[in-house]
């Protein structure tokens, strides 16, 4: 049985109403995000992603439209917008410009600080929530201005985490890291997910990263949601999401090109093991076991 | 929001106002305040008024740009206003209760308020028609006399230039953190004095670390184009005075010239 942990219902954002400038962010959004599930959203720059993920915590509000979460509307008390701040944590693009503190710790312990737990508490999340960054306690003492780009970043992420949210939303998390960098912050939020059991979602513009850890994908195109459904699900309109300018996997991008070709080939295709016995398929020489 | 807020305020728009040179500009409304506030009665006052109108006129700006830059000083003109209404005494009085009003103080009110708009709305008319950037630039020729006091004012106005360039970025930034912050369970509305100061710790700090670490990309990226300060810089755009130049500083000049006649004519108000 899945349980609705999220769910908008006709959600609107104009931005500047009323001017010459007025622009529709995201426009008339219906959907259920499951309990548990890991949610990639994708769409190109300015699809409305990042707005419609600030509605989530009540950091902004819908000209239209509701926000449930756990059925209720996150609005209907307004002084109980916090509450849902801690409920949902949102992890901004390039996080560590937000790091101040002195160490690392006292950072990570920001949040759960805001949310008056006590000092035991805190102290048994900062520590949990290091581990789940894979960083040691070393790093708890030093300041966070001296570590490394990727460090920072995963010192960020951290200080989220430990407000241990039922949501936790990361916008674009592998933005400006390294291959290795990548890799890490995509492994450490599977295993955040895997120990926590709490719902996740991923934004990012790479189809590529999302169809490495997501179980469900949202793609926005033009402020509307054009698809949400399973990884699978999406690909089968792959040729669609590459003329929404959304970067698809290269070999997605191969089988579209074999079609264009005439091959009878699925377009569906985004892991090795099956462009590999779809190629052999296709060559005449049987299944690759 | 608060990148809702116009600073720099530009107007786009080619009328002979834009058109004309920034440093022109610049003397044009030293001049149209100097000549406000040598006014010494409504006649006068109404001339300069008239110039005023015909300068907004000419700028093509919207009148709504002008009331909205009002806006923010109508609490002052208020407070001007009534503090002259009781304050002046002379002529004939009327008396309610413990308050009493003088028909010159209420000239005097009247006076100072309509002082106070022409000095808002010429000043506004410099910004709305001249690039920050222009206008900088008109700042530095202006000002390059001060060199033989080794001022550099080659600097003072680059640094004025770069300050301008970057607080639509600062603002933008300002907004990034906060949001960060407040998904963090940050309060910055609630709580006394203290508290709420002690709240902007946490956009403060990441705001200065940005900014240094811009600060440094910047110059990092002048020095990369040869940027060596002002000495032998040439300048893409050339500043040239034009006839309607001329022709605008003689008409302000004579209007002032009108402006002290009548003042010596009809005597002063206040």
């Amino acid at each position: 049985m899945s349980v609705t942990v999220l769910e908008t219902e006709n959600l609107s954002h104009v931005y500047s109403k009323g001017t010459t400038s007025q622009v529709h962010a995201i426009r008339d959004i219906s959907l259920k995000i499951e309990k548990g599930e890991l949610v990639g959203i994708i769409g190109h720059t300015g699809s409305g992603k990042s707005t419609l993920i600030q509605h989530f915590n009540g950091l902004l509000k819908g000209s239209s439209g509701t926000v449930l979460l756990d059925g209720k509307d996150i609005w209907s008390d307004k002084k109980n917008i916090r509450n849902v701040r801690f409920r949902v944590g949102i992890c901004f693009q390039y996080p560590e410009y937000q790091l101040f503190e002195e160490t690392v710790y006292k950072d990570i312990a920001y949040g759960p600080k805001n949310m008056k737990l006590s000092d035991e508490e805190t102290d048994k999340r900062v520590r949990q929530v290091l581990s789940f960054v894979g960083l040691d306690e070393s790093y708890l003492e030093k300041s966070p201005f001296d570590l490394s780009g990727g460090e920072k970043r995963r010192v960020a992420i951290a200080g989220v985490m430990a407000m241990e949210p039922e949501v936790l939303i990361l916008d674009e998390p592998c933005a400006g890291l390294d291959p290795k960098g990548r890799e890490t912050v995509l492994s450490l939020i599977t295993s955040y997910r895997e120990k926590t059991g709490s719902t996740v979602l991923v934004v990012s513009h790479s189809m590529e990263d999302i169809s490495k850890i997501a179980s469900k994908v949202l793609v926005m195109n033009n402020s509307q949601l054009a698809y949400y459904d399973t990884v699978d699900g999406v690909f089968t309109h792959s040729s669609e999401l590459y003329d929404m300018g959304l970067n698809v996997p290269q070999l997605t991008r191969l089988f579209l090109k074999l079609r264009e070709k005439g091959y009878d080939v699925p377009t569906d295709v985004y892991t090795l093991e099956k462009a590999g016995s779809e190629l052999l398929r296709l060559l005449g020489k049987g299944d690759i076991r | 929001m608060i990148s809702d807020i116009t600073i720099g305020q530009y107007y786009k728009e080619n009328s002979l106002v834009h058109r004309l040179d920034a440093r022109n500009k610049i003397i044009l409304t030293v001049l149209m305040i100097a000549m406000i506030f040598s006014c010494k009665n409504f006649i006068s006052m109404g001339i300069v008024a008239l110039v005023v109108f015909l300068s907004v006129l000419l700028s093509k700006v919207p009148v709504k740009m002008f009331l909205k830059s009002l806006k923010p000083i109508i609490p002052v003109i208020l407070f001007t206003a009534i503090i002259n209404m009781f304050y002046v005494k002379g002529g004939q009085e009327w008396s309610f209760w413990i308050i009493k009003i003088t028909e010159k103080g209420i000239y005097t009110a009247v006076f100072m308020a309509v002082r106070i708009i022409l000095l808002i709305i010429s000043s506004s008319i410099l910004t709305y028609t001249t690039v920050p950037t222009m206008l900088t630039d008109a700042i530095e020729r202006l000002l390059s006399p001060l060199k033989i006091f080794k001022i550099s004012v080659h600097s003072w106005a680059m640094m004025m230039t770069l300050a301008l360039r970057f607080i639509p970025t600062l603002i933008e930034e300002i907004e990034r953190i906060t949001n960060a912050q407040k998904a963090r369970g940050a309060d910055f509305e609630n709580g006394n004095l203290i508290d709420r100061i002690k709240s902007l710790v946490p956009v403060l700090v990441p705001l200065f670390v940005s900014s240094f670490k811009r600060a440094y990309d910047l110059a990092f990226a002048m020095s990369c184009r040869c940027y060596t300060g002002g000495e032998g810089r040439t300048r893409m755009k050339q500043m040239k005075f034009t006839l309607k130049d001329v022709i605008s500083l003689l008409f302000f000049s004579a209007s002032f010239a009108v402006i002290i006649l009548i003042n010596k004519q009809f005597g002063a108000l206040i």
